[in-house]
């Protein structure tokens, strides 16, 4: 798998790369800027771009403008954005479509790189990844008597970590149960959500964060 | 003064005798001898009565320019000649004395319009009478050209009446931008009298057709005219009506008002009167709320009488400069108030002190704004990108380890550790400076406060146009701060938050359900919000009943 890192810092740049490296991708391009992204991108087509939100010039959100243009224009280049911060209003507007191909991590999670180096792949493939603490900032704020209160304490597991991306088996795998029993809680939460059971995980995914940002009533950004 | 008494007489006494000698209908050449000895009358009167102004001058000329043109009934060519190159320039005489009420001079759009009045006046007659107009008597005939006469006389009439009718505008225009300093009443006589101007015009395009209403309209337009000079001559000489409005002004000051700006306007009948300080510590004029004032010009619309004391100025008066012909009035309003403008003065030198104070506060807040975002800045590139690196090589120890459990327990502690500084450090940036601010604006950055808060937060943000950055931090701690106090101590089970921007204002306000009673003067982090909402010029306000929950709202104003 083919990546591409774009971030400030040299020693994350490089810490990033060989990590990558030494899990078994090909990281072709290193870039400081979001600008040198862009060109790399055009140039070498990788299979997923890993970007720093905040660099030059501005230090605000250039890597997050260059992630949404770099969706748009290739959508089948998966893209994970890392931030120092969580911003929920900013990562839903990188999952405003779609979750295909596209992650918003916060940067400390390089350190449990069996789970890091997953998630990229994740990406790579097309499906999703987005930070626990975003899951639980948007579940945490939910008003008394909505339908999530009627969740299990094993659903409200599910949900978090379906929410953050993970496939069935993944789930499967984390809270030590079949399959099979995922599938279960799934359909169970879709069917007290009122979520429309919809198929690949990444959709999912969507159609899980859209309904935690709605319960959480507007705030939408201006 | 007394060779123009003279002169005017025997002008009139000419006149008389021109307009019997020929056959001059009796009532109109009655007007114009009224006319004139009414200009020159006035004029003369005004002349002793107001020495420094030019108007009275400019009264008695127009007086004898309609003199000149009474000796077109002469049947001597000679005089007939002169009379009849003098016929319209009278017309342009009457304008200019309008426009140049009451100071004598002309300013502005008023001069060209003058100017052009004289140059068709003069230069058109001639040239009508170079080509023969006006009869066999005109000695200035040089070509007979009658019908090149008569275009350029009604020529020479559209563009007078159409000058007369700029000239109307004009003095609308100046009564609507700010009226001399005149009595109500006064005024009125005198604005009463611009209709003269009119009529004069309508009169000058009647002459191009000779129409049957002439000579009732010509008849009334020299009424007006000839009344006119009286109603100047009333309001120029109204001040020295206004001297007994001093001794009212003196017993009003005595009464020390706060503001001296009414009984000034008052005694100098000048709606437009200021009073300005001066601050020997500032070394700065100021006016009465502090505000530091410049004086105007010289020369111009508004002029200056200073108040000194002791050979030093210590306030001056600025009004409009038709008063300046009104020289022992400014000095007796001068005096008076020089006697008991020091409460102004103080209070205005305190409002001048505040509004540094003020100054210095937002500078102050302004710096530290600047110093957390620095800070912000360099805990982001420095301590937490290490930090992130240093977690980072860890993870990649651990995958490296061998199955040596205290090592592995010992690697895995490291990283809490390490993870427990970054989130700590998280909230200590987040704390100095909302970075996603500057890019995002309040929306984004109080979402993300409101997803981090203790309880569950409604938001409705509604700033459609993002106000200044210093606005939006102080908005945004406001919020921080509101939530921080309502996790700690409300118990409540919920909050909310609105933010919203109507015209200049942003409005911030957060409520809760818990139990109210917040000491608003325990915390200091309520104390230093209000300092940086002052600072902008804002207000911040708490209502915490003790079981009714709690209210903060602040009004930035970011206009």
């Amino acid at each position: 798998m083919r990546v591409a890192i774009a971030e400030d810092s040299v020693l994350l740049r490089e810490g990033l790369a060989g990590l990558l490296r030494d899990a078994g991708f090909d990281v072709v391009a290193r870039c400081g800027d979001a600008e040198a992204l862009r060109q790399a991108v055009a140039a070498l087509a990788p299979d997923v771009v890993i970007v720093d939100i905040r660099m030059p010039p501005t230090h605000t959100d250039e890597g997050l403008r260059a992630a949404v243009e770099i969706r748009a224009a290739h959508p089948d280049i998966g893209v994970l954005v890392l931030s120092q911060h969580i911003e929920p209003a900013l990562a839903m507007t990188l999952f405003a479509d779609s979750a295909d191909g596209v992650g918003y991590l916060l940067k400390d999670r390089v350190s449990d790189v069996a789970e890091f180096v997953a998630a990229v792949r994740r990406i790579g493939a097309g499906g999703a990844a987005v930070d626990p603490i975003i899951v639980s900032a948007l579940v945490s704020r939910r008003r008394p008597g909505d339908p999530l209160g009627g969740l299990t304490p094993r659903e409200r597991d599910v949900l978090d970590l379906m929410a953050t991306g993970h496939s069935n088996q993944g789930i499967a795998d984390r809270l030590f149960i079949t399959l099979r029993a995922v599938e279960k809680y799934v359909s169970s939460i879709f069917g007290k959500l009122g979520i429309p059971a919809t198929g690949g995980e990444s959709r999912r995914v969507l159609a899980v964060l859209l309904y935690l940002k709605d319960v959480n009533g507007g705030g939408s950004p201006t | 003064m007394a060779a123009l008494a003279t002169a005017g007489l025997a002008a009139a006494a000419m006149s008389v005798a021109l307009a019997r000698a020929s056959d001059q209908p009796a009532v109109p050449a009655a007007l114009f001898v009224w006319i004139m000895l009414s200009y020159v009358v006035s004029g003369l009167i005004a002349r002793r009565r107001r020495p420094d102004s030019a108007f009275g001058r400019l009264l008695v000329t127009a007086g004898f320019g309609a003199g000149l043109s009474n000796l077109a009934w002469s049947a001597n060519p000679l005089l007939f000649t002169v009379g009849q190159a003098c016929d319209l320039l009278v017309v342009v005489l009457f304008l200019h004395v309008f426009l140049a009420f009451p100071t004598g001079r002309l300013a502005g759009a008023a001069r060209p319009i003058v100017a052009a009045g004289y140059a068709v006046s003069i230069g058109l007659q001639l040239t009508v009478m170079l080509l023969g107009g006006f009869g066999d008597d005109n000695l200035l005939a040089v070509v007979d050209a009658p019908a090149a006469a008569t275009v350029v006389h009604a020529v020479e009439l559209i563009a007078l009446s159409g000058l007369v009718l700029a000239g109307v505008v004009v003095l609308a225009l100046r009564r609507r931008t700010g009226g001399l300093p005149l009595r109500r009443s006064v005024r009125l006589l005198v604005d009463a009298f611009a209709l003269g101007l009119v009529s004069l015009a309508v009169l000058l395009i009647m002459g191009l057709f000779a129409g049957p209403g002439f000579v009732v309209v010509q008849r009334l337009t020299l009424v007006v005219l000839g009344l006119a000079p009286v109603a100047f001559l009333i309001g120029l000489l109204d001040a020295r009506l206004a001297r007994t409005s001093i001794g009212d002004l003196v017993m009003e000051l005595r009464a020390a008002p706060a503001d001296l700006r009414p009984a000034l306007a008052r005694a100098l009948r000048d709606p437009s009167v200021e009073l300005v300080y001066w601050l020997p510590r500032y070394r700065s004029w100021v006016d009465h709320d502090g505000v530091p004032a410049d004086l105007p010009e010289p020369g111009g619309p508004r002029a200056v009488t200073m108040i000194e004391r002791d050979g030093e100025p210590v306030a001056a008066l600025i009004h409009h400069a038709a008063l300046t012909e009104e020289r022992e009035l400014l000095d007796a309003v001068a005096a008076a108030t020089e006697m008991v403008l020091d409460n102004g003065r103080l209070r205005a030198e305190l409002q001048a002190s505040l509004a540094e104070v003020r100054g210095s506060r937002a500078r102050v807040v302004e710096a530290g704004r600047r110093e957390r975002r620095r800070l912000e800045r360099d805990l982001h590139d420095g301590a937490q990108q290490r930090l992130i690196g240093l977690s980072m090589r860890l993870g990649v120890l651990e995958a490296r380890l061998g199955e040596d459990p205290a090592v592995r327990q010992a690697v895995t502690e490291a990283k809490q550790e390490v993870a427990a500084s970054l989130s700590e450090l998280r909230d200590i940036a987040r704390g100095l400076y909302p970075a996603v601010l500057s890019g995002h604006g309040l929306a984004v950055a109080l979402e993300s406060v409101a997803a981090q808060a203790a309880v569950p937060v409604r938001l409705r943000i509604r700033v459609p146009q993002r106000p200044a950055e210093a606005v939006e931090v102080a908005a945004y701690y406001v919020v921080c701060e509101a939530l921080t106090n309502i996790g700690r101590h409300a118990h409540a089970t919920g909050a909310s938050v609105d933010v919203a921007r109507t015209g200049d204002t942003v409005h911030v306000e957060i409520t809760d359900d818990g139990v109210g009673g917040a000491d608003t003067d325990r915390g200091t982090g309520l104390r230093g919000l209000a300092d940086r909402v002052e600072s902008l010029g804002g207000t911040l306000r708490v209502w915490s009943p003790a079981g009714g929950g709690t209210r903060v709202r602040a009004e930035l104003p970011c206009g």
